[in-house]
């Protein structure tokens, strides 16, 4: 099968998917950050009885928690949202909870508080545990692949790939974001880590059959390696992949909420990492080495003059 | 067969010894104890069980200009004991707290179903000091000098009231005020109610009258609950000696020639409407509320130079020894009466404080307060100085009981560095337990399915894998709890991600044998070249896992983010005994079945479907 020439219909594929997360990034709200990365507070409180999600907006704005985020869980399980709330508050929170929602007693399930200055903390070092993996990973390929020519450019394509996944899956969320208000934490950030070790795990064992192939065959062109690697690795990616989301599936499925969003990006992240491995990682390979942007370059140029 | 010997021995060991540890709920060898009662003895992390996740920043401050300081690490240490100890002997659980970088605490309570009161007991500022408290301290007004006072003069209550205007509402309820004070305490006043009365007018400059106004405003801030830190008394003496008493207590109390009564503030000091001018009744104020004209012409003459001043219940002084300089207190009975005592004994530091202090009010009517989050747990006299930093407190009062709790606060108040929380997470135990139950069941469908998958795509080499899978499993969990590591949600999640790892690297080998025996080689030459070719795959992408994960583990462990955390070590675990499960347990299964008679059976151990094998050529 010949990938390699259908490189510019991956790119566009990609474009596409890219394109509305961005579009939603930049005009939507884009990703909801959660406490851990503005401050406050935040509960899941389990009624014994139905309740209706406004009545306990209503009742928070009573309380004063004008902006207050309710979010329906399970049947009687809420999260709630709210500024950081001391020891006195939440207990009278929970109490009017108690009193004009669920007579008959309530659960809470859990409590989070996060401080501005915790929530600021996490932010940069969030950022700054991004950029280390990413150059960790790419000094490492550098190393692993310098037995063949340019080793420096396998580096760089998998962080391409990864950099392509990561904006996916962010793109992504802040979709989820404005549809279904779901928020992003410390979770998401371990989960997104995760995708990218995966994107580069994936990334790599193309990456090392067209190490063993180069060698094998010194004087065939990268593109017919690339093919020849591709197909040949089809199957483990493919293989692996669907174990992967065998596990995802069954914890999705039978976990509990708690750990809800971490799986949806690792679900998200399998997919467009195994993606990406084929149709962005080797594929920037070949355009680096053909000189593909050049010659969009030199194709431009002239149709520029005629105009 | 005997050439794997040693491998199959080695892995039959680390099993059986996994199986041991997993088998029993707890291990006891030599100074390892490992297990609880929790499932298969492993330690759970707090959304598991259930308990608190607590972050304190230590909150030091410098006293004078009110920036922050970095605690030292004994301060820090010995804050971290301090909260220990308060939570061990509260019954509320053992606590797990240790400092995060310099100025930080983690502390987790598993378990804890009342986090209110352990919050409580932790004390986000609980400090504990001595105080040097004098009493009734005497000061000059603020603002109130004799250059703010114009004139004075002694004026008829009656009168005066009769020549202003009907329609000023304050004076006029002030009168009718006045005349129920002076009817419910002297009944003489009110038989004769047409008879002159006494009143003091002041005129002051309009500074004096504001610095008066706000005197009396502290003067009415003494009906507090503690009213001893506000002013209590207003003296107003003429040339220098004492004639009148204004005292007020948190009940105002008007003392004149020994006697008191309780009166309202109101009816004694009057503001008279727009203008700096302050009138005080004398009636009530002299000869036992039935004062005349006569007698306040005598006290205060138009000559007079009124001196204002305000005396305090007490106060209280700093004397700089706090909770840091306590070594230890504890209750203990008098060696002469009998009596319980609390003892008091202090570090190098804190003896040096506490002799100059005893030394330089001994023998007066001084005491030493002790507070703890500006409370008074107590405030003893000093009778003489104790210079040698071991004391005890006495008193009548003082049982047993009182004795041992005073000790207890003492001793648990001293939080040597006030802390604020800037970080929580509390689980219900009932979360906890539905979390790890669904979690368990959600990871035994997960590896059922890999299992199933696998034997149904690969076989022979399936089964296999299914097995190293189970070794992986055994050991993996073994390590957790030998370790141990502290299992959190998250942590289940990446154990189950990297049974998907520990998978790929069978699939990664198995693919290249499939190749390898479609290019007519023998199984086990197939299994040895699959093998040698996938290793390259499998330790470079675990290697990239595991630089990931170190990443992550940094950057939780600046923010000590447990949650985090966990699955960067879960999944470091999980990866490093898949790359051994795959090259050492799953190559040594397949090279024993390679020398059963299996090995003629090819179609076994290539994927379903395709039948384009060649004949075996014997080349070994």
């Amino acid at each position: 099968m010949d990938f390699v020439n259908k490189r510019i219909w991956f790119f566009l594929t990609s474009v596409l998917i890219i394109t509305p997360g961005i579009i939603f990034l930049i005009i939507g709200q884009g990703l909801r950050p959660g406490i851990d990365f503005t401050g406050g507070s935040s509960m899941n409180i389990g009624f014994s009885q139905e309740v209706d999600p406004n009545e306990i907006r209503a009742k928070l704005s009573e309380l004063g928690y004008v902006d207050a985020i309710v979010q329906k869980l399970g049947d009687d399980t809420f999260f709630l949202r709210t500024v950081q709330l001391d020891e006195s508050d939440k207990n009278n929170l929970v109490q009017e909870m108690e009193n004009s929602l669920s007579p008959e007693g309530l659960q809470l399930l859990s409590f989070d508080l996060v401080s501005p200055m915790v929530a600021k903390e996490t932010l940069v070092a969030a950022f700054w545990a991004v950029i280390a993996a990413a150059v960790g990973i790419f000094f490492y390929l550098w190393w692993a692949f310098r037995s063949v020519p340019k080793p420096f450019r396998y580096g760089a394509a998998a962080i391409i790939a990864l950099i392509h996944d990561t904006v996916i899956v962010i793109g992504i969320f802040a979709i989820l974001g404005v549809l279904f208000e779901i928020e992003v934490n410390t979770m998401f950030l371990s989960a997104l880590l995760t995708v990218i070790g995966y994107s580069v795990n994936d990334t790599i064992v193309i990456f090392d059959r067209l190490r063993e192939n180069i060698l094998l065959y010194p004087n065939r062109s990268l593109e017919s390696i690339a093919n020849l690697s591709i197909s040949e690795s089809l199957g483990r990616s493919l293989n692996t992949s669907l174990t992967i989301l065998f596990t995802i599936l069954a914890l999705m499925l039978l976990g509990g909420p708690t750990i809800r969003v971490f799986l949806w990006v690792l679900l998200a992240g399998v997919v467009v990492g195994t993606y990406s491995s084929i149709g962005i990682a080797t594929q920037t390979l070949i355009i680096w080495e053909k000189g593909d942007i050049g010659r969009l370059f030199r194709r431009i140029r002239p149709a520029s003059e005629s105009n | 067969m005997r050439r794997y010997l040693r491998s199959v021995v080695f892995i039959l060991f680390l099993v059986t010894v996994s199986s041991l540890a997993l088998g029993f709920q707890t291990i006891n060898v030599g100074n390892l104890e490992r297990g609880g009662d929790t499932i298969l003895g492993l330690k759970l992390g707090l959304d598991l069980q259930g308990g608190s996740d607590l972050r304190y920043q230590a909150a030091l401050k410098d006293p004078e200009t009110g920036d922050p300081i970095t605690p030292t690490p004994d301060q820090m240490e010995s804050l971290r004991s301090t909260i220990e100890r308060r939570v061990n002997a509260s019954g509320l659980g053992k606590p797990i707290i240790q400092v995060l970088g310099s100025d930080r605490l983690l502390i987790q309570l598993p378990g804890v179903r009342d986090i209110t009161r352990a919050k409580a007991l932790i004390g986000e500022t609980a400090r504990l000091e001595w105080r040097h408290r004098t009493f009734d301290v005497d000061r000059p007004l603020p603002g109130v000098t004799q250059n703010e006072v114009l004139d004075v003069s002694v004026i008829d209550l009656v009168e005066f009231h009769d020549q202003s205007s009907p329609s000023e509402s304050a004076t006029t309820t002030d009168s009718s005020v006045m005349e129920n004070t002076i009817s419910t305490s002297t009944v003489e006043t009110t038989s004769v109610p047409e008879s002159p009365k006494p009143g003091l007018l002041i005129n002051f400059t309009p500074s004096g009258a504001k610095s008066f106004g706000q005197a009396m405003d502290r003067l009415e801030e003494s009906i507090q609950p503690d009213p001893g830190f506000y002013p209590n008394l207003i003296r107003i003496s003429t040339n220098g000696t004492t004639t009148t008493n204004l005292l007020f207590s948190h009940v105002p109390i008007l003392e004149v020639s020994g006697q008191r009564f309780p009166v309202s503030s109101e009816s004694i000091v009057k503001k008279i409407e727009n203008s700096d001018s302050y009138l005080i009744d004398l009636t009530s104020v002299l000869s036992g509320g039935a004062g005349t004209m006569e007698e306040a012409q005598e006290q205060f003459s138009e000559t007079d130079e009124l001196d204002f001043s305000e005396i305090f219940g007490k106060v209280d002084e700093d004397i700089g020894l706090t909770g840091e300089d306590l070594a230890r207190a504890y209750p203990g009975q008098h060696q002469g009466t009998g009596l319980p005592i609390i003892n008091v004994e202090f570090n190098t530091e804190g003896t040096e404080k506490f002799a100059e202090v005893t030394t330089r009010i001994a023998g007066t009517s001084d005491v030493l307060a002790i507070l703890l989050d500006d409370e008074e747990l107590i405030a003893p006299g000093v009778p003489e100085p104790i210079t040698g930093g071991a004391s005890y407190i006495q008193g009548q009062t003082l049982t047993l009981e009182r004795v041992r709790d005073i000790s207890l606060l003492l001793e648990s108040g001293r939080l040597p560095v006030p802390i604020e929380l800037i970080k929580e997470r509390d689980v219900d135990a009932i979360l906890g337990a539905d979390s790890l139950a669904k979690s368990v069941v959600a990871g035994a469908v997960g590896l059922l399915l890999v299992l199933v998958f696998m034997i149904v795509y690969y076989r022979m080499a399936g089964i296999v894998a299914a097995l190293a899978l189970g070794v992986y499993a055994t050991l993996v969990l073994a390590i957790f709890k030998i370790a141990p590591v502290t299992l959190e949600l998250s942590g289940i999640a990446a154990t189950i991600l990297s049974i998907g790892m520990a998978v790929d690297a069978n699939i990664l080998i198995f693919e290249r044998m499939k190749e390898e025996i479609r290019s007519g080689r023998t199984l086990l030459s197939a299994i040895n070249i699959g093998f040698n070719r996938a290793w390259s795959a499998i330790r470079d992408s675990n290697v990239s896992t595991l630089i990931t994960c170190a990443i992550l583990f940094w950057f939780a462990d600046t923010l000590g983010a447990t949650i985090v955390q966990s699955f960067a070590v879960t999944l470091a675990i999980g990866v490093g005994v898949s790359m051994f499960s795959a090259i050492t347990v799953s190559r040594t299964l397949l090279r024993l079945v390679a020398t059963t008679p299996l090995n003629r059976h090819l179609q076994l151990f290539v994927p379903s479907g395709k039948s384009d094998l060649q004949k075996p050529t014997e080349t070994e």
